[in-house]
């Protein structure tokens, strides 16, 4: 028994703050969600028992709840990759050399500065409207664009490329990842003589490995749970036609538009467990592709 | 590093606490109300001053006031009646009243009336539009109706001199065309209002029937539906309303309207609204009904813009009802709210603030006479799930612009859906 | 060794050689400097991409309102520099107010995070205990959950403690490690340190708490840096979690108090909300760039090897 604790006392000691945090502020409400998630709730009277209904309805009637998820699969799975790639190149860039490097740091994370903010939404529906700024460009070329964010056919895109803009995020994670790679061993492979290329798949990715990793999880649960920017660009209401209907936009709508908060936690509980999924199938994964110092024997 | 974790998480705590409780309201004065409110800088402003007088006028009684933009107002809304914590004072919407006095969030003002809430002189027409189940939920600050805006020089250049009071459904695609014409396609004569509820509404109206009955029950038909529908689709074939892409962007601000980008020269709005449109604009903007039916009813109708309610987690009722009754009728108080919240209910503030008013608000007040006699009565209360009815009809909508479907197989299957909605709220 | 001028040809031969070898570092460091001039050719015209919305943004904040939403020009017909000055005095409080309101909140927070979410990522990352992958998991399931629906509980548990309208919601958490992202994001780069450290410190001794705070702790400046930038990016701009506590607006911050510029049914004042956007940014980006350096200079100076 003694034994047991000192071995686990320093463990649980760090992890005191967190196991505080957890157990009073956020398993609480958590457990909450789920509950209601078996009611018929509208905020105001209290919570009524409806078993499953909530979740046979979504699946079984609900038509909105599949474009919802339709849209957000869309999202997720063109503007994770695209992102996470763009960041990593720009990053590489900026890491080597160059003394000016730190204004472009900061210029490149701008955007993601400006998040989700009201001048977006303007700036986003001015740019790629039909005699916006996009087209503008795109007609120097012969092409004669549509009005981008109000076709439902490409709203969706618009989207994607300010996801891709704003890389700022995973770009300075990835920085940070790449200076915490010893510079020796780039040392030692330029002695060597091993090329560049060679260089980045024999050391740069290998001990990038668990950034990558942590950038792809949280970028997959962020892009899942996209919310203000789409919030703030369809108006709210995932308008054209519902080609911007995220998931989370829906849910929001149902629990604060139309009362339905039992529903609305059910529509989370069934995104929990979308992304729990995910991410699982990430971390299995991660087993072939991420090693870790500390770990290596 | 001197400080431990231990102390430094006290003194944080004590000053967070500190800075934070020295601003909570209630501390001071025995009596509080909360007053929450959706704004903008003008009636924000506006509101404060009113409170400043009032706690003037009421010493001992302190005002929390409380504010927000309308988008964000509704969530944290939910999020206080939720916790049971709603300020004692909500300003309402016509449109979310039925649905929080039906679920029990307010207290009716019945028993106060005559006694500390003198409205005796109030239009009753307007006043009345705070009753939902026969029982007052909801006090009039101020009264709108749909409004066609559209610009006057373009008007005036183009030379349409028409009866914007008493148009037609036949004169309009016709005045649309003109300036169209006149513009050479660069402005169009008219937003295409087919995704605008307001105006589905009034066109229902216009041919003798109300959306819904007393019992919550679909009264539009399809043919209703469709006709509006097909009404738009022949102008946006002929071009003389806005495009496709303007028109499926639900609830744009007021700077994204045709009227404001100079796209069109017709925008529908509430007649509250048009001083905000004004400021957005240099040409000069006026007020025009929606066109009616030749020899049928015009549809419109008069509706509070808001109101003022007293909530079910109200402490100090009397201290509420005090500053409910000072807001509608202390000569200073109204004199410093003026037309912003639309206009009041009360003819002898009217009368006061008829002196003071700016261009704008004239033409607001003379397009509210004009349109006194023809306006028809407030639809019933709606039934509750009526808000997602609206979303609804303008998704329905927007597959009708965008040429996915029938106007008339949309419009059959809106109202089967529609009912569908209320159905499952009840 | 005398190759002195003895043989003209081995001469020649060396000189021959000498100038190839030269020619060839010509040539590299041509190639390198063309490489460089390309680089920053695309870093500029990537640059003027990125910063399109800045200068759209500064350009909105002098436009007259009625410009903001009928010109595509990013210059405007006149120049309302009085937006500024209008729009820091232009709602019922003054915008040093909301400024202040906003530093304490965010100060504290990065503060709270820095701590609690590198205390919970050395547990984690470092330490072994019964039930870690378990919290783990407990831990990134509070990643996963849309907010909107905890949102409501979570208010009233802080309606019962009575801490709404107050600073103690959005504060107190964070330094309670609630938020994974961080967590999660230092035990990425914690786990990524050599094990013999620690091992190597523990036979010298050295308490858990110490190898944390003199190894752990330095040797992670980059993921410290990363994470200061972020939270405080984050709190600043969090707008949710000030909406639902904090009633009074003499305790708004200020992505609060931008709201209340713009009523999106009604008048607004969209060039001083913009004016005020502008001067929101400033300590944002001094923000950035002073901790940025500490991640590109982090682990030179800490020498890692």
């Amino acid at each position: 028994m003694k034994r047991f604790i000192t071995r686990n006392a320093p463990g649980y000691t760090f992890l005191l703050p967190w196991l505080i945090g957890f157990f009073l502020l956020t398993l609480g409400p958590i457990l909450a969600s789920l509950y209601l998630s078996f009611t018929k709730y509208d905020m105001v009277s209290a919570p009524r028992w409806v078993g499953w209904d909530n979740y046979v309805y979504m699946f079984t009637r609900d038509r909105r709840f599949w474009k919802a998820l339709d849209v957000t699969f869309n999202y997720v799975l063109l503007a994770v990759p695209a992102r996470l790639i763009m960041a990593l190149g720009v990053a590489m860039l900026l890491d080597k050399g160059l003394r000016t490097m730190g204004i472009y740091r900061a210029i490149f994370y701008l955007p993601s500065l400006l998040g989700s903010s009201i001048a977006i939404a303007i700036l986003w529906r001015q740019l790629f409207a039909k005699e916006g700024a996009v087209n503008e460009v795109l007609s120097f070329f012969g092409i004669d664009g549509p009005s981008w964010i109000t076709d439902p056919h490409t709203s969706l895109y618009t989207l994607v490329v300010l996801a891709m803009w704003q890389f700022g995020s995973p770009m300075l994670i990835f920085l940070a990842g790449l200076r915490s790679i010893p510079r020796d061993l780039y040392e030692a492979a330029e002695i060597d003589g091993t090329p560049p290329w060679r260089q980045f798949t024999r050391i740069t990715l290998p001990l990038l490995a668990p950034v990558i990793f942590f950038n792809l999880v949280l970028q997959t649960i962020d892009a899942f749970k996209t919310f203000s920017s789409v919030f703030i660009i369809s108006h709210g209401n995932g308008a054209p036609a519902d080609s911007l209907l995220f998931y989370t936009v829906y849910l929001f709508n149902e629990a604060f538009s139309f009362f339905r908060m039992g529903y609305a936690s059910a529509l989370a509980w069934v995104l929990l467990i979308i992304i729990a999924v995910f991410t699982g199938l990430a971390f299995l994964s991660s087993k072939y592709w991420v090693h870790y110092e500390n770990e290596r024997d | 590093m001197k400080i431990t974790r231990r102390t430094l998480l006290g003194t944080i705590g004590a000053t967070a606490a500190a800075s934070a409780l020295s601003s909570v309201p209630g501390l001071a004065a025995d009596r509080t109300i909360r007053h929450y409110w959706w704004g903008n800088p003008e009636r924000d402003k506006r509101t404060f001053a009113v409170i400043d007088l009032f706690q003037k006028h009421h010493a001992g009684i302190k005002v929390s006031g409380e504010t927000i933009g309308w988008k964000d107002y509704w969530t944290k809304m939910a999020t206080q009646t939720a916790g049971g914590n709603m300020a004692d004072l909500i300003q309402m919407d016509y449109r979310y009243l039925f649905e929080y006095v039906r679920r029990g969030a307010l207290k009716p003002l019945d028993e106060y009336v005559g006694k500390s809430l003198m409205v005796g002189d109030f239009d009753p027409g307007p006043l009345s539009g705070g009753v939902v189940d026969g029982k007052l939920y909801g006090l009039n600050i101020g009264s709108n109706s749909q409004v066609l805006v559209y610009n006057t020089k373009v008007f005036a250049d183009a030379g349409i001199k028409a009866d914007v009071i008493n148009w037609t459904r036949e004169d309009f695609p016709a005045i649309c065309e003109k300036i169209t014409s006149f513009t050479g396609g660069k402005m169009k004569g008219s937003d295409d209002l087919s995704t605008s509820v307001d105006i589905m509404q009034v066109w229902v109206r216009q041919n003798g029937r109300e959306f819904y009955d007393a019992d919550g029950k679909v009264t539009a038909t399809a043919e209703d539906i469709a006709g509006f529908w097909e009404y738009w689709a022949e102008m946006r074939k002929a071009g003389v309303v806005a495009g496709k892409d303007k028109t499926v962007v639900i609830n744009p601000p007021l700077g994204e309207t045709g009227i404001v980008t100079g796209g069109t020269a017709i925008s529908q709005f509430w007649s509250n609204q048009m001083v905000g449109i004004q400021a957005l604009m240099k040409d000069k903007v006026g007020a025009a009904m929606f066109p009616h039916k030749k020899g049928g009813a015009y549809g419109q109708f008069i509706k509070p813009s808001m109101f003022m309610s007293l909530t079910r987690d109200a402490k100090d009722v009397d201290a509420a009802i005090a500053y409910m009754n000072d807001w509608v009728n202390d000569p200073e108080s109204t004199k410093v709210l003026g037309l912003e919240r639309g206009i009041p209910c009360s003819p002898k503030v009217r009368a006061a603030l008829k002196p003071s008013l700016s261009d704008t608000e004239k033409d607001a007040v003379a397009f509210f006479d004009a349109i006194q006699d023809r306006v028809g009565k407030l639809p019933l209360p709606e039934p509750k799930g009526a808000g997602e009815v609206y979303e609804l009809f303008t998704r329905s909508a927007s597959e009708v612009v965008l040429g996915n479907i029938k106007p008339a197989e949309a419009a059959g299957r809106f109202i089967q859906d529609a009912q569908d909605i209320v159905d499952r709220a009840r | 060794m005398k190759t002195n001028a003895t043989d003209p040809a081995l001469e020649l031969e060396l000189i021959k050689a000498a100038e190839r070898a030269a020619a060839m570092r010509q040539k590299r460091e041509a190639s390198a400097r063309r490489g460089r001039m390309l680089k920053h050719a695309f870093l500029i015209a990537a640059s003027l991409v990125m910063l399109y919305p800045l200068f759209w943004l500064l350009s909105a904040s002098v436009k007259p309102e009625n410009e903001i939403f009928t010109s595509l020009s990013l210059w405007p017909s006149t120049f309302q520099f009085d937006n500024y000055t209008k729009g820091w005095n232009g709602l019922p409080i003054s915008f040093s107010v909301f400024y202040i309101n906003s530093a304490i909140v965010t100060v504290l927070s990065v503060i709270g995070n820095l701590i609690s979410c590198s205390f919970a990522a050395y547990a984690f990352a470092r330490l072994r205990f019964t039930g870690r992958s378990f919290f783990f998991s407990l831990m990134m399931l509070t990643l996963m959950i849309p907010y909107h629906v905890v949102l409501i509980p979570q208010y009233v548990e802080f309606l019962k403690l009575g801490w709404v309208n107050t600073y103690l919601p959005l504060i107190v958490p964070k330094f309670l490690a609630s938020d994974g992202f961080f967590v999660f994001l230092m035990i990425q780069f914690f786990r990524q340190l050599p094990r013999e450290l620690d091992e190597a410190a523990e036979i010298d001794g050295c308490s858990p708490f110490k190898i944390y705070w003199r190894i752990i702790l330095p040797l992670s400046l980059p993921a410290m840096a990363t994470a200061a930038i972020f939270s405080f990016i984050w709190v600043w701009e969090d707008f949710l979690g000030p909406l639902i506590y904090l009633n009074d607006i003499k305790t708004f911050t200020v992505p609060l108090a931008l709201r209340l510029f713009v009523d999106s049914q009604g008048e607004s004042a969209f060039g001083q909300m913009f004016a005020m956007s502008v001067t929101s940014l400033v300590p944002v980006i001094i923000f950035f760039i002073l901790f940025q350096k500490l991640i590109i200079r982090g682990i030179a100076t800490t020498g890692m090897k």
